[in-house]
């Protein structure tokens, strides 16, 4: 009978799943229960955590392990996983991503970079990093992120049987869409193959931080105002939506710009910034100066609207959005 | 280690283990017992029930008629108009909307028609909150409804099944509710086992319902349900109600045992858990429990005598056994997830408190604590709370303090919020760039719109960084309309996915002054709003505001809102109040997962028409929501799009001027959901630019009653034929195939004769 390798004092293994709406955490954590109790035997619970943003906002799936004749009465969120996975590395900028974690738990990270550049990225004391290029792959083999997650969750977490695995995988594309079975297998493959490891001991005399309630407020009954009525409305200028981008982002050309508008009518995001300027003949007018990629999440429906080559779909790479920002100019309060 | 002290026996029917969540154990045990009928409207953490019905229905899994209502009002009238007429009936719903159909609820019971419904539990709320507590089955306690408690999917799959026996039971004839936690229970998935043959279900509750009770279709033998009836008879029929009632403990204990023998898995009235020589205990419902039993194990490991006891059935409530189960318990803590405000306590401690007077049980000490609310998680840590306050009482022989919540925090008063933004400027939002003059000889008024370009002065009434999908319609298509509303707004959003994603709390987009209200009664809300500023401003009490104009209100609503609140939208057209109701159209409820709407189109498949062998999409044609206003005669109706600018910006500006001077205007535009139309985010211009290029969606305004087509694609040359705009989207990509054309020939017919009618109108002035 399979057992999980290590237990909390609940008995149970426990694994977090931190996302971005829309790479498929949660059917990858729901993939994974199964696996685990349908597939070996294990008694089992997942779910995710909702709130009210939709695709492209964070999202968590938990999952909880334990013995067959184990009892499951805990409903809580993992607050103290053995096991993190990380879809998008950047969650990490607004999200305490390795909230809880104990000094032997993984860290599975979707990324390009080392374990050692990941270690500061997220600030993690001990623990070992798992890495594996889920975007990469999926890009190359023209399927989803999180089938390459799930490969290297499975790599992960060994006590479940991945051929279980691409048995559900693919009894559940080959009816609908059998061309996508193969690219499905090959990307939960190569990521259950190209996961690379590497363990950080935690420092001597250092310990592990303490894990802070997921459902603890900002606000509170003394300084709430009351019946919930927003006093400062507007503030959600100061949110960072970035990480909503999967992969692509517009790139502005302004000499090639028109400054016609038809980007800023069509831009759920309002994203585009305007200057009045005089024109050639000296008259007030409207130029567009740029695109706030704080809020942009790469919709790219401005591309589609622009009658010029303004603007055009790009590959986002690191540090571009920062250096090519144009930022609004709030009216600021504060 | 979680040690089980309940004993289960396998049982003596064939089982088969499922892995899934709460909702999907409503749907299984429905579909296993094959109701009749399920009335249902959206409804989250509900909705996904009537989603897997429909999905198995598509597939050919059962015969349930579902239908989508028009609000849980009317939810509740197909069901009690389905179970006079002699079926089985279902239903599921939460929250608002059981207060919706709660007038429905004493109806039902009162004229003693048996149905089951699921309560999928969550917060009734102001500030809307979705989550999980038990504020909505509160109100269930004085529906005469005997009320069934589920802990966990395995509870939800038995208990659906036991409530129908219950139900029907000629000793009870009374509607059962089947109450679970919201998200909880309902979306966390687990291990759960059920009956392996649908002929062993119906063997348990009866192939078919028992014979021998009226309905309405037995046409030798008439009956009058529901008559007028005052005092002296009624209360009667309140205490025949009532007898029903308690006799529902005595049949369900009876059912149960049945059940258990079946099954091996038994769910007494009382769970009662290490509670034999218990001396402090926790009474708790639902889930948390379940958790709560976790704790009690740890603490029996430190030598705490501690106990957990929650029942299974609320109504009738079992206050002998709970008097009798705490007998030799020297402290108890209650904790309600839900405040009866002003009342020293939640619903459960003061009844318990009254079970225990009754009994004569004095000597036990009890603590009330409110915990939970809005879904607020229930951890471990705080049983060990709940159960300190126990034991300090036990040892000091008094309760410290009565009557407290929970888990609330102060909160830290550095970070109290603060203005962020400076409020707009009115001469920034006046820009004078657009013109409205009334034409004495046409009636109609003349607008004046400059280029695009020019509007991007105009600050956006919408701040970013909301948390909408990435190209989501809504924020484009309101934001185009508001650039021709000069001057100052005060918007009202109905309930929907603008309204959510806008303003989770402590962030708020809306730059301009914001209200929201509950869907179905939007329209009302704002009237009000109008006619009190008109008001004050006639009385003088608003000169000191310093005004430089009157608002202008406008109603945002999605195409759901109108339809819970078609009867409100309505009634706000006929009154004439000088406001606009501005929808969103995105041909579903997407704010609750993509079910259905009556804007949807025939054939689309949502997550409440899906495709399958047995099912191709929706089954009847949208709804004309812009012809349903017109027909109201309000001084203006458009229709809109974002793929028509200027256009639209032109209506706007009509829209406010009729707004500001004559009465109600209503328009709609058409908005793409990528997320739910399965759609190319980049694609969403240009798939409603087809939609209104294909005639299916034209653009249109009715000025005083006379039509205008304001664009027409067969003159531009530009209209397509359907199929190449349905091909755009993956919810009507099945409609190319061969299988469905006659339901493909059916919508493109019913899009030329709106279209023809159409045409019609705008020739003739009278039409």
């Amino acid at each position: 009978m399979v057992q999980v390798p290590k237990k909390n004092e609940l008995g149970f293994f426990e694994i977090r799943l931190e996302s971005i709406g829309g790479l498929g955490a949660n059917l990858a954590g729901k993939m994974l229960a199964e696996a685990g109790v349908m597939g070996v035997g294990l008694n089992g619970v997942s779910f995710s955590s909702y709130g009210s943003e939709k695709k492209g906002s964070p999202v968590k799936a938990h999952i909880r392990f334990c013995d067959i004749d184990a009892r499951i009465r805990d409903t809580s969120p993992v607050e103290r996983p053995h096991v993190v996975g990380i879809f998008h590395e950047n969650l990490a900028r607004t999200v305490n991503v390795i909230s809880g974690i104990y000094e032997d738990s993984t860290v599975l990270v979707n990324s390009k970079k080392t374990p050692e550049q990941l270690k500061e990225h997220l600030k993690l004391k001990g623990g070992t990093i798992a890495v594996v290029d889920a975007t990469g792959i999926s890009l190359e083999e023209n399927n989803r992120v999180n089938m390459a997650m799930l490969g290297g969750l499975f790599r992960l977490c060994d006590f479940l049987d991945p051929e279980f695995m691409k048995g559900v995988i693919r009894k559940s594309l080959e009816k609908k869409y059998p061309g996508a079975v193969q690219p499905a297998l090959n990307t939960f493959q190569r990521g259950y193959d190209e996961v690379k490891f590497q363990t950080f001991q935690l420092a001597e005399g250092d310990r592990m931080p303490d894990f802070v309630r997921m459902d603890t407020p900002v606000l509170g009954y003394e300084t709430q105002p009351i019946g919930g009525t927003i006093t400062n409305p507007g503030n959600s200028i100061l949110k960072d939506l970035s990480i909503s981008r999967a992969g692509k982002m517009p790139h502005f050309d302004d000499e090639k710009c028109i400054h016609c508008a038809a980007c800023d009518n069509v831009c759920p995001d309002f994203c585009f910034v305007w200057e009045e300027q005089p024109d050639k003949k000296g008259r007030p007018q409207m130029f567009l100066q740029g695109i706030d990629y704080q809020y942009c999440k790469g919709c790219l429906k401005c591309v589609q609207a622009c009658p010029t080559e303004a603007l055009s779909s790009e590959l986002e790479e690191e540090g571009y959005a920062l250096a090519h920002r144009v930022a609004h100019r709030f009216d600021l309060a504060l | 280690m979680a040690i089980d002290i309940r004993k289960e026996t396998a049982g003596r029917v064939e089982q088969r283990i499922v892995y899934e969540s709460g909702n999907e154990m409503a749907a299984y045990a429905a579909h296993q017992i094959n109701y009749h009928i399920m009335g249902y409207f959206p409804i989250s953490p509900s909705t996904e029930v009537a989603q897997f019905l429909d999905l198995m229905k598509a597939n050919g899994q059962h015969d349930i008629v579902l239908i989508p209502a028009d609000g849980e009002h009317g939810s509740a009238g197909v069901c009690y108009g389905a179970s006079t007429a002699g079926g089985r009936v279902f239903n599921a719903t939460s929250a608002n909307g059981y207060l919706y159909m709660l007038e429905q609820m004493p109806v039902q019971s009162g004229t003693r028609f048996p149905m089951v419904m699921n309560l999928v539990c969550r917060s009734v709320s102001g500030p809307l909150d979705i989550h999980g507590d038990h504020s909505d089955l509160y109100f269930a306690l004085n529906t005469g409804w005997p009320i069934l408690l589920c802990r966990d999917p395995q509870a939800v799959y038995d208990m659906n099944i036991m409530a129908l026996k219950l139900a029907e039971d000629p000793e009870v004839r009374l509607p059962v509710l089947v109450a679970s936690d919201g998200y909880f229970t309902s979306h966390q998935k687990r291990r759960v086992n059920t009956f392996a043959h649908r002929e062993d279900v119906h063997k348990f509750i009866g192939e078919h319902p028992p014979e021998g009770f009226v309905h309405v279709l037995d046409r030798d033998n008439p009956i009058t349900v529901g008559p007028y009836m005052n005092e002296p008879d009624y209360i009667n029929n309140c205490y025949q109600q009532s007898m029903a009632m308690y006799r529902a403990e005595a049949v369900y204990d009876r059912i149960r045992k049945e059940y258990a023998e079946l099954t091996g898995r038994d769910y007494p009235v009382l769970d009662l858990y290490r509670m034999e020589d218990a001396e402090v205990a926790v009474f708790l419902l639902n889930s948390s429990a379940e958790i709560i039993k976790d704790v009690v194990d740890q603490l029996r490991e430190q030598g705490v005598k501690a106990g957990s006891i929650s029942p299974n059935m609320i109504r009738p409530f079992p206050a002998k056994a709970i008097a009798e189960a705490l007998r030799n318990v020297k402290a108890v803590t209650v904790g309600d997830r839900a405040d009866s405000y002003g009342g020293h306590g939640g619903n459960m401690v003061n009844e318990i408190k009254a079970a225990l007077q009754t009994y004569r049980n004095n000597d036990t000490l009890v603590i009330s604590r409110i915990y939970g609310l809005g879904g607020k998680d229930f951890y471990a840590e705080d049983g060990f709370k709940l159960f300190e306050f126990a034991i300090d009482a036990a040892a000091k022989g008094h309760v410290e303090k009565p009557f407290d919540y929970h888990g609330h925090t102060p909160g830290d008063p550095a970070k109290a919020p603060k203005r962020v933004l400076e409020p707009m400027k009115y001469e920034d939002l006046k820009t004078g760039l657009i013109t409205v003059t009334p034409d004495e000889e046409t009636g109609k008024l003349n607008v004046r719109v400059p280029p695009l370009r020019s509007l991007t002065k105009k600050p956006k009434r919408l701040a970013p960084g909301h948390g909408a999908c990435p190209g989501c319609g809504i924020f484009s298509g309101l934001e185009l309309f508001f650039k021709g509303i000069e001057g100052d707004i005060v918007a009202l959003y109905q309930t929907g996915c603008a309204m959510v994603v806008t303003t989770g709390y402590p962030y708020s987009a809306h730059k301009a002054t914001y209200i929201h209200n509950l869907f179905q009664n939007g329209a009302a809300t704002l009237s009000g709003v109008v006619e009190m500023f008109h008001e004050r401003k006639r009385r003088g009490e608003l000169d000191h505001l310093g005004l430089k104009d009157d608002f202008t209100f406008v109603m945002i609503t999605g195409d759901g809102g109108m339809d819970i609140g078609m009867g409100p939208a309505i009634g706000a057209a006929l009154r004439n109040h000088r406001m606009i109701i501005l929808e969103y159209d995105n041909e579903g409820y997407m704010n609750t997962g993509a079910q259905l709407s009556y804007s949807t189109p025939i054939g689309h498949r949502t997550s409440t028409s899906n495709v399958g062998k047995a099912q191709g999409g929706k089954v009847f044609h949208h709804k004309d929501t812009a012809q349903i206003m017109a027909a109201t005669n309000i001084p203006y109706v458009f229709t809109g799009s974002e793929a028509n600018p200027q256009d639209l910006v032109r209506k706007a500006a009509k829209a406010q001027w009729y707004a500001q001077n004559v009465g109600l205007v209503y328009g709609k535009i058409l908005i793409t959901c990528p997320l739910n139309w399965l759609s190319e985010d980049k694609d969403g211009s240009s798939i409603i630019e087809q939609a209104v290029n294909s005639c299916f969606f034209p653009l249109y305004e009715v000025e005083n009653g006379v039509t205008t087509i304001t664009y027409n694609p067969e003159e531009k040359g530009k209209r397509i034929p359907v199929t190449d705009w349905l091909k755009m989207m993956g919810k009507t990509k099945h409609l190319s195939k061969p299988e469905y054309a006659e339901t493909l020939r059916s919508f493109e017919a019913e899009i030329e004769r709106r279209w023809n009618r159409l045409k019609a109108k705008h020739e003739n002035p009278y039409l």
